[in-house]
């Protein structure tokens, strides 16, 4: 059956963290690797706004995601050293697990995994020259637990977190993952079950480099206008140094999404910087 | 140079509960585990994420050091992943 619904989202931690006490504590971290974010930093009114803003945005995202009537929520994004460290880390990852747990703060999620199709996809992919890496054991982190909070509250589906490296160089092409993407829209086409994906991450943020703190909004706009007026293909002609040099690293978990919907047009898109490290951003197609 | 070591260190502060408690106790009997150079172990000691970061530490690996430190110890970025 052919996918159901696309979506991507923002996973940044300040997200789902509590305005005021919550924000401040998770930012004098931050602020210890970019001081300058201090002087930019928001208020605690500004804080509200944005979390209101973005359940406002997620809101419009699990509407459609219920409506579409998923059996199971692909949910791709990047490991960030909880997984995967410097002895091996996969390109692409694939979970075989039968259950999936994580903790964010005072929230836990525990999800079941649908491993079936993460072995379809993973047998598709060898068939057709993608090797995925694959395990039977992930821990769930904010890069996905800070989108599900908002979409998936309750495990009411399985979902199959799909892994790309955007966190270490070197990491994959954009017209690469959007091939991933490709090939997973194939082999949902080819499913009784009615799949839905989620890519997370971005937009623009440096984290860890000497830039942390910047945000290119101007990049991130044009991203979204891309992908407003169904160009999304597009995407995969860029160099992965136009992705690098905005601050973008995690669009290209978005790619892999993007390779499901081809030229579909995204039907909302929101948009909102945090002041201080990234540009907060949130789309869905209805298909 | 390979930065593994210096990486694995940092890493292990934040994933290996054990590490951390012995670290917090004796930081330099847990470095001596590592195999690391005596400028990591320097940059190390002092604490200071930014004097990580040129030694080939990644830029986020590089925050963990802060689990040393008592004014960031109990912050809410260690109760995420």
């Amino acid at each position: 059956m052919p996918l159901v619904s696309a979506l991507a989202a923002s996973h940044a931690p300040n997200i789902l963290l509590e305005p005021g006490d919550e924000w401040e504590d998770f930012m004098r971290l931050h602020y210890t690797m970019a001081p300058k974010g201090v002087d930019s930093k928001p208020t605690l009114e500004q804080q509200r706004t944005l979390r209101h803003d973005a359940e406002r945005a997620f809101a419009v995202l699990r509407s459609d995601l219920e409506a579409a009537r998923p059996d199971v929520l692909i949910v791709v994004a990047n490991d960030q050293f909880v997984n995967f460290f410097f002895n091996v880390i996969p390109t692409f990852f694939i979970t075989l697990a039968d259950e999936v747990k994580g903790q964010f703060t005072r929230h836990s999620f525990h999800y079941k995994n649908h491993k079936d199709l993460g072995r379809a996809i993973l047998r598709a992919g060898l068939d057709e020259g993608i090797d995925f890496a694959f395990g039977e054991y992930v821990e769930l982190q904010h890069t996905q637990t800070v989108p599900l909070y908002f979409l998936l509250p309750k495990p009411e589906i399985p979902i199959l977190p799909v892994y790309v490296n955007t966190w270490v160089d070197p990491v994959p092409t954009p017209r690469r993952c959007y091939q991933v993407g490709q090939l997973i829209r194939e082999v949902a086409s080819a499913r009784p079950e009615r799949v839905a994906i989620l890519a997370t991450g971005g937009l623009s943020h440096f984290p860890g480099s000497s830039r942390i703190g910047e945000i290119d909004t101007k990049f991130d706009h044009q991203l979204l206008e891309i992908l407003r007026v169904g160009k999304a293909p597009t995407l995969a002609d860029y160099t992965l140094d136009q992705l690098l040099q905005a601050g973008d690293s995690e669009f290209l978990n978005w790619m892999v999404v993007l390779g499901t919907i081809g030229e579909a047009k995204a039907s909302s898109t929101f948009y909102m910087p945090d002041f201080v490290a990234t540009g907060w951003g949130f789309v869905s197609w209805r298909i | 140079m390979s930065s593994y070591h210096l990486n694995r260190f940092l890493f292990d502060l934040k994933m290996n509960q054990s590490v951390l408690k012995r670290a917090s106790a004796d930081l330099q009997s847990v470095m001596n585990e590592y195999d690391l150079t005596a400028e990591e172990t320097e940059a190390l000691k002092s604490g200071d994420p930014r004097r990580l970061r040129p030694l080939g530490a990644h830029g986020m690996v590089s925050l963990y050091i802060l689990r040393l430190n008592p004014a960031f110890r109990d912050n809410v970025y260690w109760a995420q992943k």
